[in-house]
């Protein structure tokens, strides 16, 4: 709570006198009533659990670093087309001009060149769309299955319950990675395969905490006040349990895409995934794994690549734990 | 004057890993138009459940009704459809939680939440039941409605959060409020403000109040007639001034004497009835008072209690509450002293 009172007056010296010609009630000793204008002043009645989440938001720089970190990643594959060719050269185009291929670090190519001398710098470029791509586009396939499996779950229970939690757990028995290639070996393996294998082995996770979230939510006395009211299970389902129970949602969502582009890059490291020759983290790694001491900007970039946007996700998730807490006011 | 609600034999049961609870056990009374009942008790006695049974808001599959009627102007609510009862609740009947802390939505608009009963059960369209919940607010006492209908629950203090919740209920113009222990969560100061405010809200809608609480002296003060649970069952109900000036059970007497005095000058002991109140999987036998009660004899073990009746229409649930020599006469105190 100390937060606010940093932001409200002080009751005593700031308010002035008329508090007393209010209604002094309980309110006025324990908390100040402040005039209709003094609230306009203080931004205080505007203020939602969203603004108040960003706020605290705002104050953790880690989380801040990854936001600015991810916004620059998505600004420079959305924009990619314009300037990365001319300055680079197209990630595509095989070179094969003798001293092409293989070429170190220099101005003209920032991450030096691949064994078919393509700019490995605009290739990294390239690969954060595929990497973003899968990871939002897996995620939101995980949201959509296991949103909705986890509210049947945690509000209908029993039977409902039993059943879609035993499935997560049928899914979960099976080894991750083991799991997603044998579904990519069924599919098939390209680029829309990939995020949507990643997709459906997402979905128990995000049931279970979804899940565990609205059984947490559904105890509080304001569900049953909505049911005293006489809104129907639908209503209080999507009204009132819901908004309550997705904070978590959202910090596990934003987890998950850094999990998603990591399981991208280990599918495509294993030929599993995204084909050459479009650009991709885990493949253009593979592809580099023979030449690692040789030419070891090959490997490098794209890890760090990978390395940052991960981390970047999950400092972020990290932080919207922080702020989506309305406990953790300090 | 015919009642408003009939509640009569009521049961609700819930069933546990332990074995089956009797929450409810039978119990019944009526409430007149515009009157207020007081339902008494220690935690546990049935009180709430008495108040969730009757607007069919037991959690199921563990709890449920198993018998009686609930008469809500002569139509019986545990065999209304689903509909109607939704239509009932919050509508008709409606309810204030104990703690106000956490029966508002920490993520709607204090103004929002009153009015939503007004567009479910009324059909007003989103600004009309924001300016009904401004002008709701403003009648139980929030300073500056408009603005402070824009606030969030956590902007709100105790008091004001259950003034809220009293204009929420309200909102419907409901011909029965149920109020569930309204002011226990509060600051002692605050809790006769609140008390206050129900009474006027009653004086002017006209609404009918179930008061439930553990605080005989909150009962004494607004109730018309009171009933005390002990252990699912009633075990006194009559009119206030009965059941406080005469009264016949030896629970009720124990409530009473635990409670603290402020009207005599004489500092005197507090006097907490012996023991604690039975688990409702094992309700002692006959009596279910008897393992706590000084005047217990053979008879209370063996049997279950009639609900007797007096001359005045007061009931109570004990062996001998019509011989006149147990009934008054000597002072209780120094009685049961005597007796340990």
């Amino acid at each position: 709570m100390t937060d606010h009172r940093e932001e409200r007056p002080n009751p005593r010296s700031g308010v002035p006198t008329d508090v007393g010609g209010h209604e002094t009630r309980d309110e006025a000793t324990t908390l100040p009533v402040l005039p209709g204008d003094l609230h306009a002043v203080t931004g205080l009645s505007s203020r939602t659990l969203w603004g108040d989440a960003w706020r605290r938001l705002r104050r953790n720089k880690l989380a801040i670093i990854g936001l600015i970190w991810i916004v620059a990643v998505v600004l420079m594959t959305v924009s990619a087309d314009l300037w990365v060719a001319p300055l680079f050269g197209d990630p595509l185009t095989v070179d094969t001009t003798p001293g092409a291929s293989l070429q170190s670090p220099s101005l003209e190519h920032p991450f030096g060149t691949d064994k078919l001398g393509r700019d490995v710098f605009a290739r990294v470029v390239y690969g954060a769309r595929v990497s973003l791509t899968v990871g939002v586009l897996a995620v939101s396939i995980s949201l959509a299955i296991g949103l909705m499996l986890g509210a049947l779950s945690g509000y209908y229970g029993r039977f409902v319950d039993t059943l879609v939690m035993r499935s997560a757990d049928v899914f979960f028995a099976f080894p991750y990675i083991l799991f997603a290639i044998a579904l990519i070996a069924v599919l098939g393996p390209s680029y829309r395969n990939v995020f949507i294998a990643i997709g459906i082995l997402g979905w128990p996770s995000i049931a279970r905490v979804f899940r565990s979230s609205i059984l947490s939510v559904k105890e509080n006395e304001y569900v049953d006040a909505a049911r005293a009211m006489g809104a129907s299970d639908f209503r209080i389902m999507f009204r009132h349990i819901m908004p309550n129970a997705i904070a978590p949602i959202i910090v596990y969502g934003t987890m998950s895409i850094g999990g998603a582009i990591i399981t991208e890059a280990a599918l495509s490291f294993l030929g599993m995934g995204v084909q050459p020759p479009t650009p991709s983290w885990g493949l253009m790694l593979s592809d580099a794994k023979s030449l690692m001491f040789r030419a070891p900007w090959l490997t490098i970039w794209p890890g760090f690549a990978i390395l940052t946007t991960v981390l970047a996700f999950v400092l972020m998730g990290d932080g919207l734990r922080d702020a989506l807490d309305v406990k953790m006011k300090e | 004057m015919p009642a408003l609600l009939e509640v009569r034999g009521l049961s609700t049961r819930f069933t546990t890993r332990d074995g089956i609870v009797k929450a409810v056990d039978g119990v019944s009374f009526a409430l007149e138009p515009g009157k207020t009942l007081g339902v008494v008790g220690e935690s546990g006695s049935g009180k709430s459940v008495t108040a969730l049974s009757m607007m069919r808001l037991v959690a199921e599959p563990q709890g449920k009704i198993v018998g009686g009627e609930v008469l809500f102007k002569g139509a019986d609510v545990l065999k209304m459809s689903e509909r109607e009862v939704r239509d009932m609740r919050g509508n008709r009947i409606a309810m204030i939680f104990q703690d106000p802390m956490t029966s508002l939505n920490p993520v709607f608009r204090v103004g929002r939440q009153i009015g939503e009963s007004l567009i479910l059960h009324k059909g007003m369209s989103r600004k009309d039941a924001f300016d009904r919940a401004v002008q709701l607010l403003d009648m139980v006492g929030i300073p500056n409605a408009r603005d402070r209908a824009k606030d969030y629950p956590h902007q709100f203090s105790g008091g004001m959060r259950q003034r809220a919740m009293i204009a929420m209920a309200l909102a419907c113009d409901p011909d029965i409020l149920i109020a569930d222990e309204p002011t226990t969560a509060l600051d002692v100061t605050i809790q006769a403000q609140i008390l206050e405010l129900i009474m006027e809200m009653q004086e002017r809608t006209g609404t009918a109040i179930i008061i439930i609480t553990h605080d005989l002296g909150v009962v004494a003060d607004i109730a018309n007639d009171v009933m005390v649970m002990y252990a699912g069952r009633q075990v006194e109900y009559g009119e206030s001034r009965h059941v406080f000036g005469d009264s016949l059970h030896p629970y009720t007497w124990g409530l009473l004497d635990s409670l603290p005095r402020h009207d005599s000058d004489e500092k005197g002991e507090l006097v907490p009835i012996e023991g604690q109140p039975p688990s409702l999987i094992n309700v002692p036998y006959g009596c279910a008072f008897h393992p706590r009660c000084p005047y217990a004899e053979e008879i209370c073990r063996s049997e279950v209690p009639p609900l007797l009746a007096t001359d005045t229409g007061h009931l109570s649930a004990c062996h001998f509450s019509a011989d006149p020599a147990f009934r008054r006469g000597m002072d209780r105190d120094q009685e049961r002293v005597a007796l340990k």
